[in-house]
């Protein structure tokens, strides 16, 4: 029987273009909340320290270097990749190592510096993770993969750019009350339906950003956790889940069949149904990304996000409160960090730790991560439960 | 090593070119798309796996007899990644043939927005060591 496995710790850096810093620095960052509470380096028994492309800061090894700079000498680390659910893979290779009772604390830091390289650069190197033989000769930006989505989904569904709209205006409107967002401002309804088109049918305002940043949870098996704190979060469900790795042979393009398949398996595991669950952090990499995950992780029926959205079910006084940090969208999307950043997020609200009463989820239970990598050829999703 | 004529597929220079590959890119240049066809369960595959993602045989290249498509979704590219900066805007589009197999391709003859379930129509096109098929519509 697997032991029960908590997270009992976050820290996280500020997000945005952060040339002041580097994966190493960020990484400090992250991790300093953590030792100034009282969990210091000699209580972590091992690390994954992830980042998803070394592309971007050209240090190749970097969970080396990482775990050097912030004193984690002689305890065993490594990397663990896969795009942008980097964040919540490592955490869910450290649950295993935990639960099975390898170690009993891990620290988990995801980290990624985007902003060393131009945007047109950046993407470049997120199109390296299309098919090189069949997709990425004919230039398929990271955008461009769910621009496909969305054209299908207004196809299919009849929903406008209004909806996609919506979707932007709520991440920015908590986006501005994040002190650790990327780009902390609120925009308007008009200026999210008529930003410069990036890959139509979306906009930059449908777009996340390429961000610079870190965040860190730390870990512990159940027998440990009073050690840490009396307010653990316990890890109830975990699902994972892949689709396929051309986008043109899914049989939909208005669902990520992967997301299913992990949100099945994660509820599953904990026990739970989509109506239990108090708030979720969703991988809005796109706004559509956000209306099609409400679909796949069963919040709302297949075409029916949009009345989601207009109902703003998704705002955090709502049915099902969706990344009322900001999400990719305004907190942004540095890529190794984000899984993890969610995580935090979700611990922060379970603790009634928002900075401010606008943003805070009232009694949060249980929580949500949705955590998706590439175009869906990797999900994980998490369900966390308030353990006090 | 045979000498084999240097070609690309698409706008990249990727030169990770099997001979499977090869004979892929040498029959398009002849204005031809090969499908590949599992010798041992049958499978078709569009664009052409040299293994058959079912059992794992050799599949052999075909041609595609096809040639008339459905527009199954798209995009504008506008803010193109820096190897395709150059050409754009630019519609990649998922086209898909009566018997279901697809293929995803630049649309290069639009003169206007184009719409899910359009009719298109396959074409090709070479220039020194570029080949690539493309939708027409």
């Amino acid at each position: 029987m697997a032991r029960r496995v908590a997270v009992v710790a976050g820290g996280h850096s500020k997000f945005g273009k952060r040339f002041d810093a580097t994966v190493r620095e960020l990484s400090a960052e992250a991790f300093k909340p953590i030792v100034d509470e009282g969990i210091t380096q000699d209580k972590i028994d091992a690390s994954i320290l992830s980042y998803a492309a070394s592309q971007f800061s050209g240090q190749g090894a970097g969970s080396a270097l990482i775990a050097d700079y912030i004193g984690l000498q002689n305890r065993p680390h490594m990397r663990v990749e896969s795009a942008c659910t980097t964040g919540t893979a490592s955490l869910r290779a450290a649950w295993g190592m935990v639960a099975a009772g390898l170690y009993d604390v891990m620290l988990v830091l995801g980290v990624e510096q985007m902003n060393r390289v131009s945007s047109a650069m950046a993407t470049e190197y997120m199109s390296q993770a299309g098919d090189m033989r069949w997709e990425y000769p004919f230039g398929i930006s990271f955008p461009a993969f769910y621009a496909l989505m969305a054209s299908r989904y207004m196809s299919e569904y009849g929903m406008t750019h209004d909806t996609l709209a919506k979707i932007a205006v709520k991440s920015h409107h908590y986006g501005a009350q994040n002190p650790k967002a990327h780009l902390p401002k609120e925009i308007t309804f008009e200026e999210a339906n008529n930003a410069v088109a990036i890959c139509s049918p979306l906009n930059l305002y449908d777009c996340s950003l390429i961000t610079d940043g870190a965040a860190a949870v730390v870990i512990a098996s159940e027998d440990r956790v009073k050690e840490f704190t009396d307010r653990p979060m316990w890890i109830k469900g975990i699902g994972a889940g892949a689709s396929e790795m051309m986008i043109q042979d899914r049989a939909s393009l208005t669902s990520i069949p992967g997301a299913k398949y992990a949100a099945n398996a994660a509820y599953k595991m904990a026990g739970v149904e989509p109506k239990d669950i108090k708030m979720a952090q969703v991988h809005d990499c796109f706004t559509i990304a956000e209306l099609i995950a409400y679909e796949d992780l069963g919040f709302a029926e297949p075409g029916k996000g949009p009345e989601l959205v207009e109902n703003k079910e998704n705002y955090h006084d709502g049915r099902i409160p969706v990344n009322c940090d900001g999400g990719l969208k305004s907190k942004g999307h540095p890529l190794g960090a984000t899984g993890v950043s969610m995580t935090y997020e979700v611990m922060k609200q379970m603790r009634g730790e928002a900075e401010n009463s606008s943003r805070q989820i009232d009694d949060v239970d249980l929580g949500l991560v949705h955590n998706v990598g590439q175009s869906g050829q990797f999900v994980n999703v998490f369900i966390f439960e308030r353990g006090w | 090593m045979s000498e084999h004529k240097e070609l690309y597929l698409g706008y990249s220079t990727d030169k990770a070119v099997t001979p499977f590959f090869q004979d892929f890119l040498e029959a398009l240049e002849q204005e031809k798309l090969m499908k590949s066809k599992c010798t041992s369960c049958g499978a078709e595959y569009l664009p052409p796996r040299q293994h058959c993602q079912k059992c794992l045989s050799e599949c052999t290249l075909t041609e595609m007899t096809e040639k008339e498509a459905k527009l199954y979704s798209y995009v504008v590219v506008e803010f193109a990644p820096m190897s395709l900066s150059s050409k754009q805007p630019y519609v990649v589009a998922i086209g898909e043939f009566p018997s279901g197999l697809r293929l995803t391709a630049h649309i290069t003859n639009l003169m206007a927005m184009p719409e899910v379930g359009m009719p298109l129509r396959l074409g090709f096109e070479a220039k020194e060591k570029m080949v690539t098929y493309k939708w027409l519509v």
